[in-house]
C-alpha cells in the first residue's frame, strides 16, 4: 500500500504542497486533480523520491520510498522523458536496464507491447521521427515494461486519440487487477471519473476534496435532472430549489440544489406530455469545478 | 548483471562514439595528421618539390663575377638559413647570350639569370632577368651577393691577395656570453617547446579538454532538456548519474588521444614505407639537436620519473574537467545556457594554452613556476617548464597532490550541486543556487 502522511513541500518560502495525505491500496486506480501548479507534479516527484519532502512521510508497502524499491516503480512524466535520437529498442533497452531488466526480458516485454498498442513497426525507428501520439505510446510502454508495482502517471492522455485513450484505459485497468497500485494525474475529468475509484484535488497545494469517488458524489448536494418534454424553460426556472436550466438541443438539464427538490420538478412535468425524466449524480467536472472555485474564492 | 554504473557508462560512451559524427571527424583527424606528417611526398605525388632549387643562370661578362657571386650568395644563404646543406639556389655559368637565357626563363619562370658587365667606368654593372616579381627575401639575398661581388671584384683590382679578401669578406663570428650560465635564449626555448611537447603533449590536452568538456555538458543537457533526466534519476542516484558521466567522458578521451597518437603513428610509417626515412630523418639534425639539448639540461636523467608523472597529472586534471563539467552541466537546462557557464573553464584552459607555449619568453619568472602548481592549468604547463629545466620531479609531484586534493573538493561539493541541480528546470539564480547547495 502507498501511504501519503502529512507531506508538506516547501520551494523557499513557497509552499507547494499543504499536508497531504491519502492512501492507495494495490488494485486501487487513484486520482491526484488540480489545475495547473496545484502541486501534482511536485507530488509524483515526492513519492518517486526525486524530492524530499519539508515534512510528512512517503512510504511504499511500509517501506520509505528510495533506490532500493525503485525497479518496482513506473513514472510517465507529464513531458515527454524521451531520448529522442534513441531508436524505440534503444530507448526501452536504456530504461529497463535502469530498472533492472535484463536484456532478454526487455525485448520480449517490448515486442509484447508494441503489438498490443499496435506500432511493432516503429521498433527501429529513431523516436524523434514518430508523431507525438506515438511517442506517447512509447513513454507509456517505457513507463510499464517493468510490470511495476506502483505506476504514476503525470498526463498519460495527453496528446492521444480517442481510440488510443481506450487502449490505454484498458491497459491501466488490466495492471490494477494484476495488483498495481495507480496513480494519475489528469485534466480531463471524463477520463478520471471513468475509471478512478479514489482521488484528491488539489488546490494551491491543499486538499479541497478527497475520498472514494461514489461517495464525493454521493455527498455533493446539488444534483441533474435531464427532462424532455413539453415544457419551457421559464416553467422549470420558477421552481424552487431549481439553481440553472440549461437548454440542450432536445432536452433540459435542469441542476437542484438537493435531490428533494427532485419530486417538486416531477410534479411541475408529470401533467405534461414527458418522455424522459432522470435524476443523475454530477459530473466529477461539475464537483471539480465547483470546489476549486470555492477554494479560490476563500 | 552489469551494475547500472556500468550500464550508463557504456550508454554514454557508445552514445559519442557509434555515431557517424564521431567516424567522420576521426576520419578527418586522421587524413590531416597522416597528410602533416607525409606532406612532402603529397606535393611531390601532385608535382610539386620541396628540394627543386632556383637556378641562377650567370653570364659573366667580366670574367671575375660567376666564381665570386656563387661564393657570396652560398655564404649569406648559410647566414640566413643557419643551414649548410639545403641551399635554396644553385648558381650555373651561362656561357650563351641573353636571348638564350630568356628563352630558358620563359620555360621555366621560376629560374633566374644575372648578367654582369662592366660599365664606362670600368665597374661591375648587373642585369636581372625575371619572369615576374621575386620573392623579396630572395632579391635581398642577391642583392646582398651582388654588392659583395662587385665590391671584391674592385678589391682584388686592387692586388689584394685572395687570402686576404677571404678574411675581410668571412662572416665575423659573435661569440656570446651569458652571465647566468643556464639562461638560454628565447628563441631557442620557443623552439624547444614548440617542436618537443607543443605537438605531442600540449596541443592534444587541450584538444581533448575541449572534447571532454564539450561532449559531458551536451549529454547531459540532452538527457535534461527531453525531461529523460526525471527517469534517469528515479532509477540511479545522482552519484551514479555524475560518476558514471565523469568516467564515461575520461574513457572517451582515452579512446581518442590513443587515436590521436595512432594516426601519428601511422603517418609515421607510411613516412617509413613511401620516402624511405622517418620523421626524425626528414627533419634532419634538427630533432637530433633539440634532443640534446633536452638531455644536456640534465632532465635525462629523470624522465623514468617525469614522463608517468606528467602522465597522471594530465589524467587527474582530466578528471577535473570532467568533474566541472558535470556540475556546470547540472545546472544549466540547454545547451546554450551551458555554453555560457562553461566560459570561465575554457578561459582557463585557453590561458594555460597560450602559457604553455610561451614559457620560454618568460624563463625564470616566478610567476610562471606558482601557476604551474594551480589545479586545471598545471597539467598543461608542467610539460613547457620541464623541457626548459624550470621545474623538477619535486614540483610535478607537489602538482599532483594539489591536483588530486582539487578533485576530492570538487567531489565533495560539487555532488551537492548535482543533486540539487541536475532536476533543476530554471536558469535564474544559478551561482546563488550553487552557493546555497554548497552550504547546505
Amino acid at each position: 500500500m502507498l501511504k501519503v502522511e502529512g507531506v508538506t513541500k516547501y520551494y523557499g518560502n513557497f509552499m507547494a504542497v499543504d499536508n497531504l495525505s491519502f492512501t492507495v491500496k494495490p488494485g486501487e486506480i487513484f486520482g491526484l486533480l488540480g489545475v495547473n501548479g496545484a502541486g501534482k507534479t511536485t507530488t509524483f516527484r515526492m513519492i518517486m523520491g526525486l524530492l524530499e519532502p519539508t515534512s510528512g512521510e512517503i512510504t511504499l508497502n511500509d517501506k520509505p520510498i528510495d533506490y532500493s524499491v525503485t525497479d518496482n516503480i513506473g513514472f510517465l512524466t507529464e513531458e515527454r522523458s524521451l531520448l529522442t535520437k534513441m531508436t524505440v529498442r534503444e530507448q526501452c533497452l536504456f530504461y529497463g536496464t535502469l530498472k533492472g531488466m535484463s536484456k532478454e526480458k526487455i525485448l520480449s516485454r517490448l515486442d509484447e507491447l508494441l503489438l498490443k498498442f499496435d506500432i511493432p513497426e516503429y521498433k527501429d525507428r529513431k523516436i524523434k521521427e514518430l508523431s507525438k501520439g506515438n511517442q506517447q505510446k512509447v513513454q507509456f510502454i517505457t513507463a510499464i515494461i517493468n510490470e511495476p508495482k506502483l505506476l504514476i502517471l503525470d498526463e498519460p492522455f495527453a496528446g492521444l486519440d480517442p481510440f488510443n485513450v481506450e487502449s490505454f484505459k484498458k491497459e491501466i485497468v488490466e495492471m490494477a487487477k494484476k495488483g498495481s497500485i495507480i496513480i494519475f494525474s489528469s485534466h480531463r475529468m471524463e477520463h478520471v471519473e471513468l475509471f478512478c475509484k479514489k482521488l484528491v484535488v488539489l488546490v494551491r497545494g491543499k486538499s479541497v476534496l478527497s475520498g472514494y469517488l461514489k461517495d464525493i458524489k454521493a455527498q455533493y448536494r446539488q444534483k441533474n435532472i435531464f427532462i424532455k418534454g413539453d415544457v419551457t424553460k421559464e416553467e422549470l426556472e420558477k421552481i424552487a430549489g431549481v439553481v440553472e436550466v440549461i437548454e440542450k438541443a432536445d432536452e433540459f438539464e435542469v441542476k437542484i440544489e438537493d435531490k428533494k427538490v427532485a419530486p417538486k420538478v416531477f410534479k411541475v412535468i408529470s401533467n405534461k406530455n414527458t418522455e424522459k425524466f432522470v435524476v443523475e449524480e454530477p459530473s466529477l467536472n461539475e464537483i471539480f469545478v465547483a470546489k476549486v472555485g470555492e477554494s479560490y474564492e476563500k | 548483471m552489469r551494475s547500472k554504473l556500468n550500464y550508463l557508462i557504456s550508454v554514454s560512451l557508445n552514445r559519442k562514439i557509434k555515431t557517424k559524427w564521431f567516424l567522420i571527424a576521426n576520419i578527418i583527424l586522421a587524413i590531416v595528421i597522416i597528410g602533416v606528417f607525409n606532406i612532402d611526398s603529397i606535393i611531390s605525388f601532385f608535382g610539386g618539390d620541396f628540394n627543386e632549387k632556383t637556378k641562377i643562370y650567370v653570364i659573366d661578362n667580366t670574367a671575375k663575377a660567376y666564381d665570386v657571386f656563387k661564393e657570396q650568395l652560398e655564404t649569406s644563404e648559410k647566414i640566413l638559413n643557419n643551414d649548410e646543406s639545403n641551399l635554396k639556389f644553385e648558381v650555373i655559368n651561362y656561357d650563351k647570350t641573353i636571348e638564350d637565357v630568356k628563352k630558358l626563363i620563359e620555360e621555366d619562370p621560376k629560374h633566374i639569370a644575372l648578367v654582369f658587365a662592366k660599365n664606362i667606368d670600368k665597374v661591375v654593372d648587373v642585369t636581372l632577368i625575371s619572369e615576374s616579381y621575386i620573392d623579396t627575401i630572395d632579391y635581398q639575398l642577391i642583392s646582398s651577393a651582388v654588392n659583395n661581388t662587385k665590391m671584391v671584384i674592385a678589391i682584388q683590382e686592387s692586388n689584394i691577395s685572395m687570402e686576404e679578401i677571404r678574411k675581410i669578406y668571412s662572416p665575423v663570428e659573435i661569440n656570446r656570453i651569458y652571465l647566468d650560465e643556464t639562461k638560454k635564449s628565447e628563441e631557442e626555448n620557443m623552439e624547444m617547446i614548440m617542436t618537443s611537447v607543443f605537438p605531442t603533449l600540449i596541443l592534444p590536452f587541450f584538444m581533448l579538454t575541449i572534447f571532454l568538456v564539450q561532449m559531458i555538458g551536451a549529454e547531459v543537457n540532452d538527457e535534461k532538456t527531453t525531461r529523460g533526466m526525471e527517469i534517469i534519476i528515479s532509477n540511479v542516484s545522482p552519484k551514479t548519474h555524475f560518476f558514471a558521466k565523469a568516467i564515461a567522458g575520461n574513457l572517451f578521451v582515452i579512446i581518442q588521444g590513443a587515436l590521436l597518437f595512432s594516426f601519428g603513428a601511422i603517418g609515421l610509417l607510411i613516412r617509413k614505407f613511401v620516402g624511405g626515412n622517418t620523421i626524425v630523418d626528414g627533419l634532419g639534425s634538427e630533432v637530433g639537436r633539440i634532443i640534446n639539448k633536452i638531455l644536456e639540461s640534465g632532465i635525462g636523467d629523470q624522465l623514468i620519473y617525469i614522463i608517468p608523472l606528467t602522465i597522471i597529472l594530465m589524467f587527474l586534471t582530466f578528471i577535473a574537467y570532467s568533474l566541472l563539467a558535470g556540475i556546470f552541466a547540472s545546472m544549466t537546462t540547454n545547451i546554450e545556457d551551458f555554453q555560457q557557464l562553461q566560459t570561465p573553464i575554457m578561459l582557463i584552459s585557453l590561458a594555460g594554452y597560450y602559457l604553455s607555449m610561451m614559457a620560454g619568453m618568460f624563463e625564470g619568472a616566478v610567476f610562471i613556476k606558482v601557476l604551474s602548481f594551480v589545479p586545471l592549468i598545471s597539467a598543461i604547463l608542467v610539460p613547457s617548464l620541464l623541457v626548459l629545466n624550470q621545474i623538477g620531479v619535486m614540483e610535478v609531484f607537489i602538482s599532483i597532490i594539489i591536483m588530486i586534493g582539487f578533485n576530492y573538493l570538487l567531489i565533495k561539493y560539487g555532488l551537492k550541486i548535482y543533486k540539487v541541480g541536475i532536476l533543476n528546470y530554471s536558469s535564474k539564480d544559478l551561482w546563488k543556487k550553487m552557493f546555497k547547495a554548497i552550504k547546505n
